[in-house]
Protein backbone atom coordinates (compact mmCIF):
# COMPACT_ATOMS: atom_id res chain seq x y z
CA UNK A 1 0.00 0.00 0.00
CA UNK A 2 1.24 2.96 -1.24
CA UNK A 3 -0.17 6.51 0.37
CA UNK A 4 -0.59 9.04 -2.75
CA UNK A 5 1.80 11.96 -2.16
CA UNK A 6 0.68 15.52 -2.09
CA UNK A 7 1.21 16.24 -5.83
CA UNK A 8 -0.06 13.25 -6.69
CA UNK A 9 -3.41 14.33 -4.76
CA UNK A 10 -3.45 17.86 -5.77
CA UNK A 11 -3.57 16.21 -9.62
CA UNK A 12 -6.17 13.77 -8.94
CA UNK A 13 -8.21 16.20 -7.31
CA UNK A 14 -7.55 18.86 -10.23
CA UNK A 15 -8.84 16.09 -12.46
CA UNK A 16 -11.44 15.67 -10.43
CA UNK A 17 -13.33 19.02 -9.97
CA UNK A 18 -12.35 19.71 -13.82
CA UNK A 19 -14.42 17.01 -15.08
CA UNK A 20 -16.82 16.26 -12.51
CA UNK A 21 -16.71 19.64 -10.80
CA UNK A 22 -16.43 17.88 -7.40
CA UNK A 23 -15.45 20.54 -4.70
CA UNK A 24 -13.22 18.96 -2.00
CA UNK A 25 -13.39 14.96 -2.97
CA UNK A 26 -12.43 13.06 0.04
CA UNK A 27 -11.34 15.69 2.67
CA UNK A 28 -11.34 13.12 5.49
CA UNK A 29 -10.40 10.37 3.92
CA UNK A 30 -6.33 8.51 2.76
CA UNK A 31 -5.92 7.84 -0.86
CA UNK A 32 -3.82 5.07 -1.69
CA UNK A 33 -2.26 5.23 -5.37
CA UNK A 34 -2.84 1.08 -6.10
CA UNK A 35 -0.53 0.74 -9.33
CA UNK A 36 -1.24 1.47 -12.70
CA UNK A 37 -3.23 4.83 -12.22
CA UNK A 38 -5.29 2.94 -9.74
CA UNK A 39 -6.44 5.09 -6.46
CA UNK A 40 -8.02 3.67 -3.41
CA UNK A 41 -9.86 5.57 -0.47
CA UNK A 42 -9.33 4.63 2.96
CA UNK A 43 -9.82 6.07 6.47
CA UNK A 44 -7.02 7.31 8.57
CA UNK A 45 -8.02 5.31 11.43
CA UNK A 46 -8.14 1.93 8.83
CA UNK A 47 -4.66 3.08 7.90
CA UNK A 48 -3.57 3.73 10.76
CA UNK A 49 -4.35 -0.56 12.06
CA UNK A 50 -2.79 -1.18 8.82
CA UNK A 51 0.29 -0.26 10.23
CA UNK A 52 0.01 -2.73 13.14
CA UNK A 53 -0.64 -5.73 11.16
CA UNK A 54 1.34 -7.97 8.80
CA UNK A 55 0.25 -9.16 5.20
CA UNK A 56 -2.35 -6.52 4.50
CA UNK A 57 -3.25 -7.08 1.13
CA UNK A 58 -5.71 -3.93 1.29
CA UNK A 59 -7.12 -1.27 2.46
CA UNK A 60 -10.81 0.59 1.22
CA UNK A 61 -12.02 0.63 -1.24
CA UNK A 62 -11.01 1.00 -5.11
CA UNK A 63 -12.29 4.78 -6.35
CA UNK A 64 -11.59 5.38 -9.72
CA UNK A 65 -8.53 5.28 -12.55
CA UNK A 66 -6.34 8.10 -14.00
CA UNK A 67 -5.69 7.34 -17.32
CA UNK A 68 -3.59 9.95 -18.88
CA UNK A 69 -5.37 13.20 -18.03
CA UNK A 70 -8.81 11.70 -17.22
CA UNK A 71 -10.73 10.22 -14.18
CA UNK A 72 -12.94 7.00 -14.50
CA UNK A 73 -14.59 6.57 -11.38
CA UNK A 74 -15.70 3.34 -10.09
CA UNK A 75 -19.32 2.49 -9.01
CA UNK A 76 -18.20 2.76 -5.64
CA UNK A 77 -15.37 5.89 -6.31
CA UNK A 78 -18.71 7.60 -7.70
CA UNK A 79 -21.00 7.07 -4.99
CA UNK A 80 -18.06 8.12 -2.04
CA UNK A 81 -18.65 11.56 -4.39
CA UNK A 82 -22.17 11.36 -4.02
CA UNK A 83 -23.60 14.39 -4.16
CA UNK A 84 -20.30 16.43 -4.60
CA UNK A 85 -20.47 15.40 -8.45
CA UNK A 86 -22.05 18.80 -10.25
CA UNK A 87 -21.14 17.95 -13.62
CA UNK A 88 -21.16 15.47 -16.38
CA UNK A 89 -23.60 13.33 -14.70
CA UNK A 90 -26.34 11.77 -16.91
CA UNK A 91 -29.66 10.86 -16.13
CA UNK A 92 -30.44 7.58 -16.38
CA UNK A 93 -34.27 5.74 -16.40
CA UNK A 94 -34.50 2.52 -15.01
CA UNK A 95 -33.77 0.44 -17.99
CA UNK A 96 -30.37 2.55 -19.57
CA UNK A 97 -29.71 1.77 -15.74
CA UNK A 98 -30.10 -2.05 -16.22
CA UNK A 99 -28.53 -1.88 -19.82
CA UNK A 100 -25.38 0.23 -18.19
CA UNK A 101 -24.51 -2.26 -15.93
CA UNK A 102 -24.77 -4.78 -18.71
CA UNK A 103 -22.07 -2.84 -20.02
CA UNK A 104 -24.50 -2.17 -23.40
CA UNK A 105 -23.53 0.53 -25.92
CA UNK A 106 -25.69 3.30 -25.27
CA UNK A 107 -27.00 6.48 -27.39
CA UNK A 108 -26.16 10.20 -25.61
CA UNK A 109 -28.34 13.00 -26.75
CA UNK A 110 -26.71 16.57 -25.99
CA UNK A 111 -23.74 17.39 -25.58
CA UNK A 112 -20.94 16.68 -22.82
CA UNK A 113 -17.87 18.49 -21.95
CA UNK A 114 -14.95 15.73 -21.97
CA UNK A 115 -14.66 12.29 -22.60
CA UNK A 116 -16.97 10.79 -19.63
CA UNK A 117 -19.48 11.27 -17.85
CA UNK A 118 -20.71 9.64 -14.24
CA UNK A 119 -23.94 7.79 -15.33
CA UNK A 120 -27.08 8.36 -12.43
CA UNK A 121 -30.18 6.23 -11.68
CA UNK A 122 -32.58 8.16 -8.97
CA UNK A 123 -30.04 8.80 -6.07
CA UNK A 124 -27.48 5.12 -7.53
CA UNK A 125 -24.32 6.48 -8.95
CA UNK A 126 -22.85 4.33 -11.11
CA UNK A 127 -19.28 5.12 -12.39
CA UNK A 128 -18.00 6.35 -15.52
CA UNK A 129 -18.56 5.85 -18.86
CA UNK A 130 -16.80 7.15 -21.90
CA UNK A 131 -18.47 9.09 -24.55
CA UNK A 132 -17.02 8.97 -28.41
CA UNK A 133 -17.62 11.74 -30.93
CA UNK A 134 -20.77 9.95 -32.67
CA UNK A 135 -22.61 10.05 -29.59
CA UNK A 136 -22.02 6.29 -28.37
CA UNK A 137 -21.61 6.06 -24.92
CA UNK A 138 -19.77 3.03 -23.60
CA UNK A 139 -20.20 2.21 -19.60
CA UNK A 140 -16.84 1.54 -17.83
CA UNK A 141 -18.44 -1.35 -15.57
CA UNK A 142 -16.09 -4.23 -15.26
CA UNK A 143 -16.80 -7.79 -16.44
CA UNK A 144 -17.85 -8.94 -12.87
CA UNK A 145 -19.93 -6.15 -11.64
CA UNK A 146 -22.19 -6.18 -14.86
CA UNK A 147 -25.44 -8.25 -14.63
CA UNK A 148 -25.12 -11.23 -16.36
CA UNK A 149 -26.62 -11.49 -20.20
CA UNK A 150 -29.30 -14.28 -20.46
CA UNK B 1 -33.88 -39.46 0.10
CA UNK B 2 -32.40 -41.99 -2.13
CA UNK B 3 -30.35 -39.48 -4.04
CA UNK B 4 -28.73 -38.77 -0.86
CA UNK B 5 -25.40 -40.89 -0.73
CA UNK B 6 -24.10 -40.93 3.24
CA UNK B 7 -20.79 -42.42 4.26
CA UNK B 8 -20.89 -44.63 7.41
CA UNK B 9 -18.83 -42.07 9.39
CA UNK B 10 -21.97 -39.61 8.25
CA UNK B 11 -24.82 -42.36 9.39
CA UNK B 12 -22.93 -42.98 12.75
CA UNK B 13 -22.69 -39.45 13.50
CA UNK B 14 -26.31 -38.61 13.05
CA UNK B 15 -27.32 -41.15 16.30
CA UNK B 16 -24.45 -39.13 18.13
CA UNK B 17 -25.87 -34.93 17.45
CA UNK B 18 -27.66 -34.54 20.73
CA UNK B 19 -31.37 -34.10 20.45
CA UNK B 20 -31.34 -34.65 16.66
CA UNK B 21 -34.76 -35.89 15.23
CA UNK B 22 -32.89 -37.98 11.80
CA UNK B 23 -36.24 -38.03 9.89
CA UNK B 24 -36.47 -34.53 10.07
CA UNK B 25 -32.86 -33.70 9.81
CA UNK B 26 -32.93 -35.94 6.69
CA UNK B 27 -36.10 -34.00 5.45
CA UNK B 28 -33.91 -30.66 5.95
CA UNK B 29 -31.63 -32.02 3.43
CA UNK B 30 -33.76 -32.23 0.56
CA UNK B 31 -35.54 -28.76 0.99
CA UNK B 32 -34.09 -25.81 -0.65
CA UNK B 33 -32.35 -23.01 1.67
CA UNK B 34 -34.14 -20.36 1.80
CA UNK B 35 -32.87 -16.75 -0.45
CA UNK B 36 -32.09 -14.52 2.49
CA UNK B 37 -30.51 -11.09 1.14
CA UNK B 38 -29.28 -8.21 3.66
CA UNK B 39 -30.01 -3.85 2.47
CA UNK B 40 -26.65 -2.13 2.22
CA UNK B 41 -27.45 0.79 4.63
CA UNK B 42 -23.50 1.77 3.86
CA UNK B 43 -24.82 2.76 0.21
CA UNK B 44 -28.86 3.53 0.26
CA UNK B 45 -31.76 4.10 2.75
CA UNK B 46 -33.36 0.77 3.60
CA UNK B 47 -37.05 2.30 2.51
CA UNK B 48 -35.26 3.20 -1.08
CA UNK B 49 -33.84 0.07 -1.88
CA UNK B 50 -37.40 -1.64 -0.66
CA UNK B 51 -39.44 0.49 -2.61
CA UNK B 52 -36.64 -0.55 -5.93
CA UNK B 53 -37.19 -4.26 -4.85
CA UNK B 54 -41.02 -4.22 -4.98
CA UNK B 55 -41.64 -1.90 -8.01
CA UNK B 56 -39.31 -4.93 -9.86
CA UNK B 57 -42.16 -7.51 -8.44
CA UNK B 58 -40.24 -8.71 -5.62
CA UNK B 59 -41.52 -10.09 -3.12
CA UNK B 60 -40.16 -10.56 0.68
CA UNK B 61 -40.71 -10.55 4.50
CA UNK B 62 -38.27 -9.11 7.43
CA UNK B 63 -36.14 -11.57 8.98
CA UNK B 64 -36.93 -10.47 12.61
CA UNK B 65 -33.27 -11.57 14.87
CA UNK B 66 -31.23 -9.69 11.62
CA UNK B 67 -31.49 -5.30 11.14
CA UNK B 68 -31.58 -5.03 7.70
CA UNK B 69 -32.27 -9.01 6.60
CA UNK B 70 -34.96 -10.23 4.72
CA UNK B 71 -36.21 -13.83 3.40
CA UNK B 72 -37.49 -13.90 -0.48
CA UNK B 73 -40.60 -15.17 -1.15
CA UNK B 74 -41.10 -14.93 -4.85
CA UNK B 75 -39.96 -12.63 -7.54
CA UNK B 76 -37.26 -14.10 -9.83
CA UNK B 77 -33.50 -14.08 -9.27
CA UNK B 78 -31.61 -11.39 -6.92
CA UNK B 79 -28.93 -12.41 -8.00
CA UNK B 80 -29.04 -10.80 -11.46
CA UNK B 81 -30.36 -7.60 -10.31
CA UNK B 82 -29.02 -3.93 -10.83
CA UNK B 83 -29.38 -3.66 -6.81
CA UNK B 84 -27.34 -6.67 -6.28
CA UNK B 85 -24.40 -5.86 -8.65
CA UNK B 86 -24.42 -2.24 -7.56
CA UNK B 87 -23.77 -3.56 -4.07
CA UNK B 88 -27.19 -2.58 -2.66
CA UNK B 89 -28.13 -6.02 -1.38
CA UNK B 90 -26.35 -8.94 -0.50
CA UNK B 91 -27.30 -12.89 -0.53
CA UNK B 92 -26.70 -14.36 2.18
CA UNK B 93 -29.14 -17.05 4.12
CA UNK B 94 -31.31 -16.02 6.92
CA UNK B 95 -29.45 -17.90 10.08
CA UNK B 96 -26.20 -17.09 8.70
CA UNK B 97 -27.00 -13.22 9.61
CA UNK B 98 -27.19 -14.43 12.88
CA UNK B 99 -23.91 -15.16 14.47
CA UNK B 100 -22.99 -10.87 13.82
CA UNK B 101 -25.93 -9.79 15.31
CA UNK B 102 -24.58 -11.88 18.20
CA UNK B 103 -21.16 -9.83 18.10
CA UNK B 104 -23.34 -6.56 17.85
CA UNK B 105 -20.38 -4.48 16.67
CA UNK B 106 -21.08 -1.13 17.66
CA UNK B 107 -19.91 2.03 15.42
CA UNK B 108 -16.24 3.11 16.30
CA UNK B 109 -15.52 -0.21 17.51
CA UNK B 110 -12.08 -2.19 15.62
CA UNK B 111 -13.12 -5.58 15.12
CA UNK B 112 -11.61 -8.35 13.77
CA UNK B 113 -13.47 -10.96 11.02
CA UNK B 114 -10.61 -13.98 11.14
CA UNK B 115 -11.70 -16.53 9.24
CA UNK B 116 -13.37 -13.80 6.64
CA UNK B 117 -14.02 -14.91 2.92
CA UNK B 118 -15.56 -15.06 0.89
CA UNK B 119 -16.85 -12.20 3.32
CA UNK B 120 -21.13 -12.42 4.29
CA UNK B 121 -20.26 -11.76 7.76
CA UNK B 122 -17.66 -8.98 6.80
CA UNK B 123 -20.24 -6.63 5.67
CA UNK B 124 -22.55 -7.35 7.41
CA UNK B 125 -19.89 -6.03 10.60
CA UNK B 126 -19.08 -2.95 8.21
CA UNK B 127 -22.64 -2.05 7.75
CA UNK B 128 -23.35 -2.01 11.52
CA UNK B 129 -19.75 -0.16 12.07
CA UNK B 130 -21.33 2.61 9.62
CA UNK B 131 -18.06 3.54 8.51
CA UNK B 132 -16.35 4.11 11.66
CA UNK B 133 -13.97 2.12 13.28
CA UNK B 134 -12.18 -0.70 11.68
CA UNK B 135 -13.10 -4.00 10.25
CA UNK B 136 -10.18 -6.04 9.74
CA UNK B 137 -11.12 -9.25 7.34
CA UNK B 138 -8.59 -11.99 7.25
CA UNK B 139 -8.17 -15.14 5.54
CA UNK B 140 -5.50 -17.58 5.05
CA UNK B 141 -6.62 -19.04 1.05
CA UNK B 142 -5.34 -16.49 -1.35
CA UNK B 143 -8.45 -17.51 -3.92
CA UNK B 144 -10.72 -17.23 -1.11
CA UNK B 145 -9.36 -13.32 -0.57
CA UNK B 146 -10.16 -12.48 -4.07
CA UNK B 147 -14.10 -13.29 -3.37
CA UNK B 148 -13.56 -11.79 -0.20
CA UNK B 149 -11.67 -8.38 -1.99
CA UNK B 150 -14.57 -8.13 -4.59
CA UNK B 151 -17.54 -8.43 -1.90
CA UNK B 152 -16.46 -5.43 0.09
CA UNK B 153 -15.39 -3.67 -3.54
CA UNK B 154 -19.12 -4.27 -4.03
CA UNK B 155 -20.52 -3.43 -0.68
CA UNK B 156 -18.75 -0.09 -0.52
CA UNK B 157 -16.67 -0.48 2.61
CA UNK B 158 -14.15 2.01 3.21
CA UNK B 159 -13.09 1.35 6.42
CA UNK B 160 -11.67 -2.10 5.90
CA UNK B 161 -8.02 -3.86 6.00
CA UNK B 162 -8.18 -7.30 4.41
CA UNK B 163 -4.88 -9.56 5.33
CA UNK B 164 -3.99 -12.81 3.94
CA UNK B 165 -2.26 -15.32 7.07
CA UNK B 166 -3.07 -18.21 8.92
CA UNK B 167 -5.73 -16.85 11.56
CA UNK B 168 -3.52 -18.92 14.52
CA UNK B 169 -0.64 -16.70 14.09
CA UNK B 170 -2.74 -13.13 14.35
CA UNK B 171 -1.79 -13.02 17.93
CA UNK B 172 1.65 -12.94 17.58
CA UNK B 173 1.26 -9.07 16.05
CA UNK B 174 -2.19 -8.12 17.42
CA UNK B 175 -2.69 -9.54 20.72
CA UNK B 176 -5.20 -7.84 23.21
CA UNK B 177 -6.04 -5.41 19.87
CA UNK B 178 -9.57 -5.63 18.67
CA UNK B 179 -12.51 -4.49 20.44
CA UNK B 180 -14.21 -7.39 18.79
CA UNK B 181 -13.35 -10.93 17.33
CA UNK B 182 -15.74 -13.27 15.12
CA UNK B 183 -14.46 -17.10 14.70
CA UNK B 184 -16.40 -18.10 11.89
CA UNK B 185 -14.68 -21.89 11.84
CA UNK B 186 -14.46 -23.93 8.59
CA UNK B 187 -16.27 -27.19 9.62
CA UNK B 188 -18.21 -30.24 8.82
CA UNK B 189 -21.07 -28.37 7.26
CA UNK B 190 -23.51 -30.69 8.63
CA UNK B 191 -26.20 -27.43 8.93
CA UNK B 192 -25.95 -26.64 5.01
CA UNK B 193 -25.98 -30.20 3.55
CA UNK B 194 -28.80 -28.94 1.70
CA UNK B 195 -26.95 -26.38 -0.71
CA UNK B 196 -24.23 -29.49 -1.12
CA UNK B 197 -25.10 -32.98 -0.85
CA UNK B 198 -21.17 -34.31 -1.58
CA UNK B 199 -20.46 -33.52 1.62
CA UNK B 200 -23.00 -36.35 3.29
CA UNK B 201 -20.84 -38.39 0.95
CA UNK B 202 -17.56 -37.15 1.76
CA UNK B 203 -17.92 -36.96 5.52
CA UNK B 204 -15.61 -38.62 8.50
CA UNK B 205 -14.74 -38.25 11.45
CA UNK B 206 -11.36 -38.21 10.90
CA UNK B 207 -11.96 -34.80 9.28
CA UNK B 208 -14.07 -33.84 12.53
CA UNK B 209 -11.03 -34.43 14.62
CA UNK B 210 -8.86 -32.52 12.41
CA UNK B 211 -11.27 -29.41 11.79
CA UNK B 212 -11.71 -29.46 15.80
CA UNK B 213 -7.83 -29.02 16.46
CA UNK B 214 -7.90 -25.93 13.90
CA UNK B 215 -11.09 -24.70 15.36
CA UNK B 216 -9.61 -24.42 18.67
CA UNK B 217 -6.26 -22.92 17.78
CA UNK B 218 -8.15 -20.15 15.73
CA UNK B 219 -10.77 -19.86 19.18
CA UNK B 220 -7.54 -19.56 21.23
CA UNK B 221 -5.66 -16.88 18.55
CA UNK B 222 -8.94 -14.93 18.17
CA UNK B 223 -9.29 -14.77 22.42
CA UNK B 224 -5.93 -13.78 22.76
CA UNK B 225 -6.37 -10.58 19.88
CA UNK B 226 -9.26 -9.43 21.80
CA UNK B 227 -9.06 -6.51 24.60
CA UNK B 228 -9.86 -7.13 28.39
CA UNK B 229 -13.90 -6.64 28.36
CA UNK B 230 -14.03 -7.51 24.81
CA UNK B 231 -16.41 -10.15 22.67
CA UNK B 232 -15.80 -12.95 20.70
CA UNK B 233 -18.46 -14.77 18.93
CA UNK B 234 -17.91 -18.39 17.69
CA UNK B 235 -19.72 -19.91 15.05
CA UNK B 236 -20.59 -23.12 12.89
CA UNK B 237 -22.76 -24.01 10.35
CA UNK B 238 -22.58 -27.97 11.93
CA UNK B 239 -23.90 -29.75 14.62
CA UNK B 240 -21.30 -32.06 16.17
CA UNK B 241 -20.23 -31.79 19.83
CA UNK B 242 -16.69 -32.14 19.17
CA UNK B 243 -16.35 -29.03 16.83
CA UNK B 244 -18.85 -27.04 18.83
CA UNK B 245 -19.26 -27.36 22.82
CA UNK B 246 -15.70 -28.99 23.18
CA UNK B 247 -14.31 -26.04 21.47
CA UNK B 248 -15.51 -23.73 23.63
CA UNK B 249 -15.06 -26.03 26.93
CA UNK B 250 -11.67 -26.44 26.45
CA UNK B 251 -11.18 -22.35 25.94
CA UNK B 252 -13.06 -22.30 29.32
CA UNK B 253 -11.11 -24.57 31.11
CA UNK B 254 -7.91 -23.45 29.80
CA UNK B 255 -8.71 -19.58 30.37
CA UNK B 256 -10.41 -18.27 33.53
CA UNK B 257 -11.48 -14.49 31.78
CA UNK B 258 -13.11 -16.26 29.28
CA UNK B 259 -16.86 -16.39 29.82
CA UNK B 260 -19.87 -17.16 28.42
CA UNK B 261 -22.89 -15.15 27.63
CA UNK B 262 -26.85 -15.42 27.35
CA UNK B 263 -27.85 -15.06 23.35
CA UNK B 264 -30.85 -13.48 22.33
CA UNK B 265 -32.14 -13.99 18.52
CA UNK B 266 -35.99 -12.53 18.47
CA UNK B 267 -37.81 -15.74 16.64
CA UNK B 268 -35.23 -17.64 15.67
CA UNK B 269 -36.27 -21.17 17.20
CA UNK B 270 -32.98 -22.68 18.79
CA UNK B 271 -31.73 -25.17 21.85
CA UNK B 272 -29.39 -24.68 24.39
CA UNK B 273 -25.83 -25.96 24.05
CA UNK B 274 -24.97 -29.26 25.39
CA UNK B 275 -23.08 -29.86 29.13
CA UNK B 276 -22.99 -33.26 28.79
CA UNK B 277 -22.06 -35.33 26.31
CA UNK B 278 -21.21 -39.36 25.72
CA UNK B 279 -20.46 -39.75 29.29
CA UNK B 280 -18.73 -36.21 30.28
CA UNK B 281 -19.76 -33.19 32.04
CA UNK B 282 -18.62 -29.96 30.06
CA UNK B 283 -19.07 -26.65 31.84
CA UNK B 284 -22.18 -25.64 32.40
CA UNK B 285 -22.07 -22.15 30.98
CA UNK B 286 -22.53 -24.36 27.81
CA UNK B 287 -26.25 -24.10 27.77
CA UNK B 288 -25.90 -20.55 27.42
CA UNK B 289 -24.45 -21.32 23.38
CA UNK B 290 -27.20 -22.20 21.21
CA UNK B 291 -27.38 -24.77 18.53
CA UNK B 292 -29.67 -24.38 15.47
CA UNK B 293 -30.85 -27.62 13.95
CA UNK B 294 -31.56 -27.19 9.83
CA UNK B 295 -35.25 -28.37 10.68
CA UNK B 296 -35.63 -25.31 13.44
CA UNK B 297 -36.37 -23.06 11.11
CA UNK B 298 -36.17 -24.68 7.75
CA UNK B 299 -32.68 -22.86 7.09
CA UNK B 300 -29.68 -22.93 7.90
CA UNK B 301 -28.17 -25.04 10.80
CA UNK B 302 -25.82 -23.20 13.06
CA UNK B 303 -24.02 -23.17 16.53
CA UNK B 304 -23.05 -19.63 18.14
CA UNK B 305 -21.33 -18.85 21.31
CA UNK B 306 -20.79 -15.49 22.52
CA UNK B 307 -17.78 -15.23 24.96
CA UNK B 308 -16.52 -12.05 27.38
CA UNK B 309 -13.09 -11.80 28.10
CA UNK B 310 -13.29 -10.47 31.64
CA UNK B 311 -11.05 -7.59 32.73
CA UNK B 312 -8.42 -8.58 34.83
CA UNK B 313 -7.66 -12.06 36.36
CA UNK B 314 -5.81 -14.98 35.56
CA UNK B 315 -5.44 -15.22 31.82
CA UNK B 316 -4.33 -19.11 31.42
CA UNK B 317 -4.99 -21.83 33.77
CA UNK B 318 -2.07 -24.31 34.42
CA UNK B 319 -3.57 -26.68 31.92
CA UNK B 320 -3.59 -26.24 28.15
Amino acid sequence: MKLMDTGERKHFELRLRKQYGVENPFEDLVLLAAGRGRVRATTKEALEVAKKLRRVQQAGVYIAKISKEDVILSIEGSQVLNGKITKSVLDLDEESAEKWMRAEVLEVRGKYEGKYVVGKCGDLYLGSGRITRDGKLYPQVAKWRRIPVE
Amino acid sequence: MSNLMMSGDFRECLSRIPDLDPELFLESCKRPLPEGFRINTIKSSEENVLKRLRQKGFVFEKIPWARYGYILRDGGELGKTLEHMAGLIYLQGPVSMAPVEVLDPKPGEIVLDLCAAPGSKSTQIAQLLENMGVLVANDVNHERIKALSSNLQRFGVINCVITLTDGRKYPRFARGFFDKVLIDVPCSSLGIISKNWGIAKSWSLGMVERLSRIQYQLLEAGFNCLKPGGVLVYSTCTLTVEENELVIDRLLKNYKNAKLEDIRLPSLKSRNGVVEWSGRRLNPDLEKAVRIMPYDNWAEGFFIAKIIKEVGGNEVNGYR
